[in-house]
């Protein structure tokens, strides 16, 4: 057999094929393994998010960089055009629609000022504009909110906590958090509540940001970090949405958000857990009382619902799921599912829209019917007492008085501010409220044996207060000065807010991933 | 014979340094893709080897999303298991056109599994799920219908979401964390050419 050595040099041009063949075939190959690279880099660009988010990156317009999705549905909560039969996202003045409150919370912030919240995305503006916030238009200047009332507002929180907690140690950033008046963050918080709140940014996982709700499952002897998936799906929003307290004694000059949960969590047990301690908000304006404001005890309410019963969380509903394309993912519009029932009650409920919107208003509906009873209760309880002290009642003749109509009033916020609970729980918000019916009119039959025993055996006259105004001007409450306060106060100090905020945001580096 | 066989291949002399130059890019380039294709991990039964190719990417992440993951890979379900040969007689043939596809790029935007594919699924749910076929209790409600519940049509056409949802195309979970190959390029080479 002849070799290819003999055979090119019979025939030359064998040669050239036979290199021109190979070098084709070595290029092929060569197309081939950038081919494979090239698809295997596309791997990298198709999956990688845009930008590296930093650990308590507050701006979610970072976060939307790489989930645009989640984060244009989360600003249609700018959307303010829903209303629903007694609430929905747009802003209603409460006071005006129902003037009692004025006397319920009489020397209390919430009588001067009280609407129902909108969307997440006014989480900020809001707190500014509110008259409860007050005007402090220097840093000296006196106001009525200290620093704890920004705790649920912003992103920033956790960042500026974890800031004080590097700087100083766990306990005492937080304290130092916690201290001082409520303009002293006014530079630092100005992101509406978004990702960072719920959002752990190296996987996105659900993560919680507050101490307040940490602490108090340590106090019960739980760890929150072996929550499941679908009990996080609640515990995000129980961060915020809960009763709870400043606790004063905790570090000297600190108003440390608490939760009351420590004797358990029912509306008796919190009741309980502060009158062990003595404590109240505020002293009422008319009746003296030692009361106690129930603030949004919405996870609490949930918890003792049908619906939470069967594992239902709060994202299920108000953060249902949402198609676009053949994309699924988590509708980030946090809102009532009144005005979503396609995707949240009928996922489970095969019924008309019209009727599940029946149900719910019908729950609503005969909840309201005794919570605006036991309301007009407790003005006429704290009118009676005040009548008791203006005719020379004693504080032990008033002893019990007072408690009653801290109890009573306590039940009746605790049912009114959980909002949704009278649909999330209505067999308990019902009984809340009658056990609220007798404490108050215990409370009244005491009341008028003691006002008989000091001459006055009449019916107490109740005021006119049939509007806002007429309301507040009963329990003597300048509002036009709070008015003109707050204007200047919006006009000269939270532009230079803000714009101390962006310069610091604009210092910061957003890394881009490729 | 052996010298015979090799002398028969040795270029003259003027052509070695260009044959020997030629032969190395041959065999570097050869070694190479077989290496950054991860030629070696498509032996394995792991269901990572799958998403190599990132357009599987959906696949994966609805697998991984589903009740299948704790008890089944995708070659329990896509490749046959009558026996050995047949397996992996299945599984090149199916890999090879794959491939062809994937360096093509001819893959449709919605992958849909082919007629083969899909008798392979389908005696693959029966052979894990023959219990199910056979129990009388579930026989009674059929009656007189096996033909058509249990041989007449493909099993998902009632367990529609089983195991992948009804959800499948190139983008359809953008946000799903799939182990898709990292980049290629080594870190030091990444630090060089940013330096």
């Amino acid at each position: 057999m002849k070799s290819v050595n003999e055979y090119v040099k019979q025939k030359p041009w064998l040669g050239w094929v036979l290199f021109l063949g190979t070098m084709v075939i070595v290029f092929m190959l060569g197309l081939l393994a950038s081919s494979v690279m090239e698809r295997r880099a596309e791997a990298v660009f198709a999956y990688t998010p845009q930008v590296e988010i930093s650990d308590w990156e507050p701006r979610n317009e970072v976060w939307g960089k790489n989930f645009p999705r989640e984060f244009q549905s989360y600003y249609q909560t700018q959307d303010g055009s829903f209303k629903s039969k007694y609430n929905g996202n747009s802003m209603i003045d409460m006071l005006e629609i129902d003037p009692r409150l004025v006397i319920l919370w009489a020397g209390y912030g919430f009588s001067k000022d009280y609407n129902q919240g909108r969307g997440h995305y006014y989480a900020v503006v809001d707190v500014y504009n509110t008259l409860r916030t007050g005007a402090p238009l220097n840093k000296d200047a006196d106001e009525p909110m200290p620093s704890t009332c920004w705790t649920c507002k912003s992103p920033d929180v956790p960042r500026v906590m974890n800031n004080l907690m590097n700087e100083m140690g766990t306990d005492k950033g937080l304290a130092e958090f916690y201290k001082g008046k409520w303009s002293k963050y006014g530079e630092e918080i100005i992101n509406p509540i978004g990702c960072a709140d719920c959002h752990d940014s190296h996987n996105m996982n659900l993560r919680i940001s507050r101490p307040a709700l940490i602490e108090a499952f340590e106090r019960n002897g739980k760890d929150i970090t072996q929550a499941s998936h679908q009990e996080m799906r609640s515990l995000v929003c129980a961060q915020c949405h809960v009763e709870y307290y400043f606790d004063k004694q905790k570090f000297e000059g600190s108003n440390y958000l608490t939760f009351p949960w420590d004797n358990g969590i029912s509306c008796e047990n919190v009741e309980a857990y502060y009158d062990e301690l003595e404590f109240s908000d505020w002293i009422h304006k008319l009746s003296r009382a030692p009361m106690i404001k129930a603030q949004h005890p919405g996870y609490e309410i949930y918890l003792t619902g049908v619906h939470a019963d069967r594992g239902v969380s709060c994202a299920d509903c108000h953060m249902p799921y949402r198609s676009e394309g053949g994309v699924k993912y988590t509708d980030h519009k946090i809102q009532s599912p009144l005005n979503n029932i396609a995707n949240s009650c009928q996922v489970c409920h095969r019924e008309e829209t019209a009727k599940l919107i029946a149900n719910v208003y019908e729950r609503q509906d005969r909840i309201i019917e005794n919570r605006d009873k036991l309301e007009e209760l407790i003005v006429r309880a704290h009118i009676e007492a005040k009548l008791a002290w203006d005719k020379g009642a004693t504080e032990e003749q008033m002893k019990d008085i007072l408690m009653d109509i801290r109890h009573a009033q306590w039940r009746w916020d605790y049912a009114a501010a959980s909002h949704g609970g009278s649909f999330h729980s209505p067999v308990e918000t019902g009984r809340i409220i009658s056990t609220g019916i007798t404490i108050a009119q215990e409370g009244r039959i005491k009341l008028a044996r003691l006002l008989a025993l000091l001459g006055h055996n009449n019916e107490v006259p109740y005021p006119d207060i049939t509007t806002k105004e007429k309301a507040q001007e009963y329990i003597g409450l300048d509002i036009n000065k709070l008015k003109s306060d707050k204007q200047k106060f919006l006009e000269e100090v939270v532009p230079k807010w803000l714009d101390t905020a962006k310069k610091r945001e604009a210092s910061w580096d957003i890394k881009n991933v490729n | 014979m052996f010298t015979k066989f090799t002398k028969f291949f040795i270029p003259p002399n003027n052509w070695k340094t260009p044959v020997i130059i030629l032969l190395g890019i041959f065999a570097g380039l050869g070694i190479y893709s077989i290496y950054v294709s991860k030629v070696w991990s498509y032996a394995s039964d792991n269901p990572k080897a799958c998403v190599n190719c990132h357009i599987m990417a959906p696949q994966y992440a609805t697998w991984y999303h589903s009740s299948h993951r704790e008890t089944a890979n995708c070659n329990d379900c896509h490749v046959p298991h009558e026996n050995f040969l047949k397996k992996y007689y299945f599984k090149g043939k199916d890999g090879l056109n794959h491939a062809k596809l994937f360096t093509l790029r001819a893959e449709r935007q919605v992958i849909f599994i082919g007629e083969e594919g899909k008798e392979v699924v389908k005696d693959n749910c029966i052979r894990c799920h023959s219990s199910l076929l056979d129990q009388s209790k579930l026989i009674s409600q059929t009656k007189g219908k096996y033909t058509i519940h249990n041989t007449d049509r493909e099993c998902w056409e009632c367990h529609r979401e089983i195991p992948h949802g009804r959800v499948n195309s190139l983008s359809s979970v953008p946000n799903a964390k799939v182990p898709v190959p990292e980049s290629p390029v080594p870190d030091w080479l990444k630090e060089l050419v940013k330096n």
